[in-house]
C-alpha cells in the first residue's frame, strides 16, 4: 500500500466522517457553479446596464470566493479538531508529522476533487430550474439553457485553488502540532465560564449604544454616525458572543431558582460549551448576514422607485431636432406610426427651442416660448405661467431644482438677439428632464421669444415632447432611433447626430431589470451565506457527535424521558440557529431606521415593506433549515452509541 | 424481601450472527445486600445492567426491581423509574464536563423539581459526606480521577435509590484511589443500608461485597458468601475465578484518550 493509497482509503472507507466536509463544499461549488453560469450567460447581455451589471456581478463573486474559503479554512479546522484521536495514533505508531501534513495535503486535494465534480455536476443538472426561476423573477421572454466552457472553467479555477491553498494550510497547520497535543484533544474548551465582565458590559454598551445613536440619526449626523457606528456594533458584536452572552447564563446560573430547575441545569450548560466554541464563527455569522439583509433590502427597495422615476420622467417619448436635421420629418412620422400600432393614446407638443447666450453667467441658455411650453403644461396637466413682455422664468429640470430656484431674480441680455430679460422665479413643477435640453432653459413671454428667434433663424430646434399615460409601455419604440444613437457614441462622434431621442420607458425596464438581477445576485449570495452557516452548525455538530451521543447515553441512564432530551437539544440548537440571526436582524433594523432618515429625503420612498418582506422569507428558510437539522442531528444522537 | 429478583431471563441479541447474552439466569438481591457479579469478557454482565435499568428489554423470563418490573414501562416511565430508584455508577465516571461536581451531583434532583433549599441540603450532606465539600465549584477537568469517582456517587445516592448498579466502577483508578471509592461504597452500604449490585473484573473489588455472583456465558455458575475475615474471602473468591477459567483478570482494553 502506497502512500497515497492509504490516504485514498482513509478517505473513502471513513465515509461518514468525511460526508459533513464533503457535502458543505459540494454545496459550496453548486452554487459557485449556478452563479456563473448566471453571469455567462449569453442572453442577459443587452438586457441590462452593463457596467452596473458587471460590478455587481463581479462583487458578488470575489464576495462569494472569500467567504468560501473562510468558510472552508474554518471546516477544516473543526475537522481536525475531531480527528485529534486518529492523529494521536497515527504519530504514536511512527507517522513523521511531514507525513501527516503531506496525508492531510492528499486528503483535501482528493476531497476537492471529488466536492468539484460533484458541485458542478449538481449545479448543471438543477441549472435549468434555476433558469427557470431567474426568468421568473427578473420577467425575461426567455432564458434557455446554454453551454459554455466559461462557467465549468470559472468554478473548477477556483475551487482548485482554493482546496489547494486550504490544504497546505492544514498541512501546514498539523505540523505545527505535538502529539501529546493531540492526545489530549484540541479545542476541547477547559471553561465554558471563561469571560471576562468588563468586556461582556462592554458588548453590551456597545450594542446598546449603536442601536440609540442609530434611533437619532438625522441629515445632520448621519455621516459621523456612518463612520462610527458600523465599527462600534462590529466590536460589541464580537464582545457579545465571546464574552456576553456567557455572562448572562453565568448570571443565570448563580441563581439556583432559575438554574436548578429540570432540564436547564445540562442545556443552559452546553450552550455556554457551545457558544464558547463558536463564538467566531457566531461574530462572521451575525456580521455577514447583517451585510447581506442590508444590501439586499436596498437593492429591494431600489427595485420598486417607479413612482420616483415618473416624477423624474414625465414625459413619454422625448425627440429633440437640431436645426439641419434632415430627417426630422421621417423619424416623427415613424414614431407616431409605432405609438399608433401598439394602440398607445399619446398627445404630441412641438416646441420650439432657441439656443442663445446669457450675459450673466457667460452660459448657453435655452429659450422657449410661453405659448407651447403652456400647451406642453396643459397636456401633461400642470400649472401654466402668464408673463409679461421682458419678463422670463426659469423651467426647472427636476423637482429639487422647482424649488431651489423658486425665489431667484436674475437679471440678463440674451447675447445674440440683445433682448433684456428679467429672470423672476420659475415654473411651479417641472415638464421634461434635464438630458434633453440641459439644465438651464427658460421661457419667454411671446413678444420676447419672436424677437430672440427672428435674430437666430440658424439656432432654431424643435423639441417634440409626446405624452403616453401608458408610459411603461413603450418599451421598444424608437429602436433604431436608440440603435443610431448608440452607434454614434460608440463610433465616439455623437457630434454627427442631429437628433436626441430619449424613450423613459425602454430605460425604465432596463433599469428595473439591473436593479432585478443585482437584487437576485444579493439573494444568491445571502442564501450562500445562510446555508453555509446553517451547515457549518451542523458540521460541527457532526464533529462533537461522538462525545455528545456519550453524554446522551449518560442522560438517558440517568432517567432523562425522551420529551427532556428533546429540550436539551432544542436549548442548544436554538441560540446556534437564532442569535447570530437575532442580532443580525437587530442590526439591519436599526441601520434602516437611521437609513430612513436619509432615504426620505433622497428619494421619497418607504422601504419598510420591502425590508419586511426580505427579512420575512429569510427567517422561514431559516426555521426550516432548523427542523432539518434538529431532525438529523436527533437520529445521529440517538443512534447506537 | 429481595428488591431485585430475576427469574429465568433469557436475552438474545439477533444479528449477523445470533448472540445468547443471558441464558436461563435467575437471581435474587436482599434489600440492603452489596452484591458482586463476576465473570469473564462477554459474560453478559453488562446486558444483565441494561436489564435491570430498562434500557434493554429481556428476551423472555421476569425481572422485577423495587416492586415493578421495568420491562413493562413505557419509555418515559422507565426514564422516570430509573431516576427515582436507580442511581449509576459508571467506569469512567461519565460527569457532565461543563458542570462543576455540585451541580452534577444535584442534577438527578433538578428532574424531579424539588424545592431548592432541600436539593441544596441534600446535596451538601452526600457531599460532605464523601469529602466533596471543598470541591464543590470544581469541574471535573480540574479534579482527581478518584474525587470524579467519588462525585459519581454522591449523584448515584443524592436522591436515595433504592438501588445502585455500579458497572466496574475502580477500572480507571489508581489501587489507592480504588479503596478509598470502595470503603466508601461499603461504608455507605453498611450505614445506610442501600442495596449495591457492582459488576467488576477485580477480585480485590469483588472482596468488599458480602456475596459475589458468578456468571458464566450469560447463566448462573455459582456463588460465594463472605465470611468474617476479608482476606480469606478474597482468596475463596480467586479459587472459585481459577475454576471460571477465561481472562477474568484482563485488563480492560487499553484506551487512547
Amino acid at each position: 500500500m502506497t502512500f497515497r493509497q492509504f490516504a485514498y482509503r482513509n478517505v473513502v472507507r471513513n465515509r461518514r466522517v468525511y460526508a459533513a466536509f464533503f457535502l458543505a463544499s459540494v454545496f459550496s461549488v453548486m452554487v459557485f457553479f449556478l452563479y456563473s453560469m448566471l453571469m455567462f450567460h449569453p442572453g442577459l447581455g443587452e438586457r441590462f446596464i452593463t457596467g452596473i451589471t458587471v460590478v455587481g456581478m463581479t462583487a458578488a463573486d470575489i464576495i462569494l470566493y472569500v467567504f468560501t474559503l473562510f468558510f472552508l479554512f474554518y471546516s477544516m479546522r473543526a475537522f481536525m479538531q475531531a480527528r485529534a484521536g486518529e492523529f494521536a495514533l497515527l504519530l504514536q505508531i511512527g507517522m513523521e508529522r511531514r507525513q501527516l501534513g503531506r496525508l492531510l495535503f492528499l486528503e483535501m486535494l482528493l476531497l476537492g476533487v471529488a466536492s468539484i465534480g460533484s458541485g458542478i455536476a449538481a449545479g448543471f443538472a438543477f441549472s435549468k430550474y434555476f433558469f427557470m426561476i431567474v426568468r421568473e423573477l427578473l420577467d425575461l421572454p426567455e432564458l434557455p439553457l446554454y453551454v459554455s466552457w466559461q462557467p465549468f472553467a470559472l468554478t473548477a479555477g477556483a475551487f482548485l485553488s482554493l482546496f489547494l491553498l486550504i490544504g497546505f494550510l492544514s498541512s501546514w497547520i498539523v505540523r505545527m502540532r505535538d502529539i501529546n497535543e493531540y492526545r489530549k484533544g484540541i479545542g476541547a474548551s477547559a471553561d465554558p465560564f471563561g469571560y471576562s465582565a468588563a468586556k461582556a458590559a462592554a458588548g453590551l454598551l456597545l450594542l446598546i449604544g449603536a442601536y440609540a445613536a442609530a434611533l437619532f440619526a438625522g441629515r445632520v449626523n448621519v455621516l459621523y454616525l456612518a463612520v462610527l457606528l458600523p465599527p462600534a456594533a462590529t466590536l460589541g458584536t464580537y464582545y457579545f458572543f465571546s464574552h456576553t452572552v456567557l455572562w448572562l447564563i453565568d448570571l443565570m446560573r448563580k441563581r439556583k431558582s432559575i438554574y436548578w430547575r429540570h432540564a436547564r441545569l445540562v442545556s443552559f450548560a452546553e450552550t455556554a460549551v457551545k457558544i464558547k466554541d463558536n463564538a467566531n464563527m457566531f461574530f462572521i455569522v451575525a456580521i455577514v448576514s447583517t451585510v447581506a439583509f442590508l444590501s439586499v433590502g436596498t437593492l429591494a427597495s431600489l427595485a420598486t422607485y417607479t413612482a420616483q422615476y415618473r416624477a423624474l420622467n414625465p414625459l413619454g417619448l422625448v425627440y429633440l431636432s437640431q436645426p439641419d436635421n434632415p430627417d426630422e420629418q421621417a423619424h416623427i412620422t415613424s414614431l407616431e406610426k409605432e405609438l399608433k400600432q401598439r394602440g398607445l393614446a399619446y398627445e404630441e407638443v412641438r416646441l420650439t427651442v432657441v439656443r442663445e447666450q446669457s450675459s450673466y453667467s457667460g452660459q448657453p441658455l435655452n429659450v422657449l416660448r410661453e405659448s407651447e411650453v403652456n400647451r406642453l403644461a396643459r397636456v401633461l396637466g400642470r400649472e401654466g405661467i402668464r408673463l409679461k413682455p421682458g419678463e422670463g422664468a426659469f423651467l426647472p429640470y427636476s423637482p429639487d431644482a422647482a424649488s431651489k430656484l423658486k425665489g431667484a431674480e436674475i437679471d440678463t441680455v440674451l447675447e445674440g438677439s440683445g433682448v433684456e430679460v428679467a429672470v423672476r422665479g420659475t415654473m411651479k413643477e417641472m415638464l421634461f428632464p434635464a438630458y434633453a435640453l440641459g439644465t438651464n432653459s427658460i421661457v419667454l413671454s411671446e413678444t420676447d421669444f419672436i424677437k430672440t428667434a427672428s435674430a437666430h433663424a440658424d439656432r432654431m430646434y424643435t423639441f417634440y415632447a409626446f405624452d403616453v399615460p401608458e408610459w411603461e409601455e413603450t418599451v421598444g419604440i424608437g429602436l433604431r432611433l436608440s440603435g443610431l444613437m448608440s452607434q454614434a457614441s460608440l463610433d465616439e462622434r455623437p457630434e454627427d447626430l442631429s437628433f436626441y431621442f430619449e424613450n423613459p420607458g425602454s430605460d425604465y425596464a432596463v433599469i428595473r431589470s439591473t436593479f432585478h438581477l443585482l437584487l437576485l445576485t444579493g439573494l444568491l449570495v445571502a442564501a450562500v451565506f445562510l446555508l453555509a452557516a446553517g451547515s457549518f452548525i451542523y458540521f460541527k455538530l457532526y464533529t462533537m457527535l461522538d462525545r455528545d451521543r456519550r453524554q446522551a447515553a449518560v442522560l438517558k441512564r440517568l432517567g432523562f424521558t425522551d420529551r427532556e432530551f428533546v429540550k436539551i437539544v432544542n436549548r442548544q440548537l436554538v441560540p446556534q440557529f437564532f442569535l447570530p440571526w437575532g442580532l443580525a436582524m437587530l442590526h439591519s433594523t436599526f441601520a434602516f431606521l437611521s437609513l430612513q432618515a436619509i432615504w426620505k429625503d433622497l428619494a421619497d420612498l418607504s422601504i419598510v415593506k420591502e425590508m419586511a418582506l426580505v427579512l420575512v422569507a429569510f427567517t422561514i428558510i431559516q426555521l426550516l433549515y432548523f427542523y432539518l437539522i434538529r431532525w438529523r442531528y436527533l437520529a445521529h444522537i440517538r443512534g447506537p452509541v | 424481601m429481595p428488591i431485585v429478583q430475576i427469574e429465568e431471563v433469557i436475552k438474545i441479541y439477533e444479528g449477523k450472527v445470533t448472540h445468547r447474552a443471558l441464558d436461563r439466569l435467575s437471581f435474587e438481591v436482599e434489600d440492603g445486600e452489596f452484591l458482586a457479579v463476576m465473570g469473564p469478557s462477554g459474560s453478559g454482565k453488562t446486558t444483565l445492567l441494561n436489564l435491570i435499568s430498562g434500557i434493554d428489554r429481556p428476551t423472555s423470563g421476569h425481572i422485577r426491581v423495587a416492586g415493578t418490573d421495568p420491562s413493562t414501562l413505557k419509555p418515559d416511565e422507565a426514564a422516570r423509574f430509573r431516576r427515582q430508584e436507580l442511581g449509576f455508577i459508571f467506569q469512567d465516571f461519565n460527569l457532565l464536563r461543563m458542570l462543576t461536581v455540585e451541580e452534577n451531583i444535584v442534577l438527578p434532583l433538578t428532574l424531579e423539581g424539588m424545592p431548592i433549599k432541600e436539593m441544596d441540603a441534600r446535596m451538601r450532606a452526600v457531599a460532605k459526606r464523601l469529602g466533596l465539600a471543598d470541591i464543590l465549584h470544581k469541574r471535573p477537568d480540574e479534579i482527581s480521577g478518584g474525587q470524579e469517582q467519588r462525585t459519581a456517587i454522591a449523584r448515584a445516592l443524592v436522591h436515595r435509590p433504592s438501588l445502585v448498579l455500579a458497572d466496574e466502577p475502580t477500572g480507571n483508578l489508581d489501587s489507592h484511589a480504588a479503596r478509598e471509592v470502595l470503603d466508601l461504597m461499603a461504608t455507605i452500604n453498611r450505614e445506610n443500608g442501600t442495596t449495591v449490585v457492582m459488576v467488576t473484573h477485580d477480585p480485590i473489588a469483588a472482596s468488599y461485597c458480602d456475596r459475589v455472583l458468578f456468571i458464566k456465558d450469560g447463566a448462573y455458575y455459582n456463588e460465594i458468601h463472605r465470611d468474617d475475615r476479608r482476606r480469606t474471602f478474597f482468596q475463596r473468591i480467586l479459587n472459585m475465578l481459577s475454576l471460571l477459567g477465561g481472562n477474568v483478570d484482563d485488563l480492560s482494553s487499553v484506551r487512547l484518550p
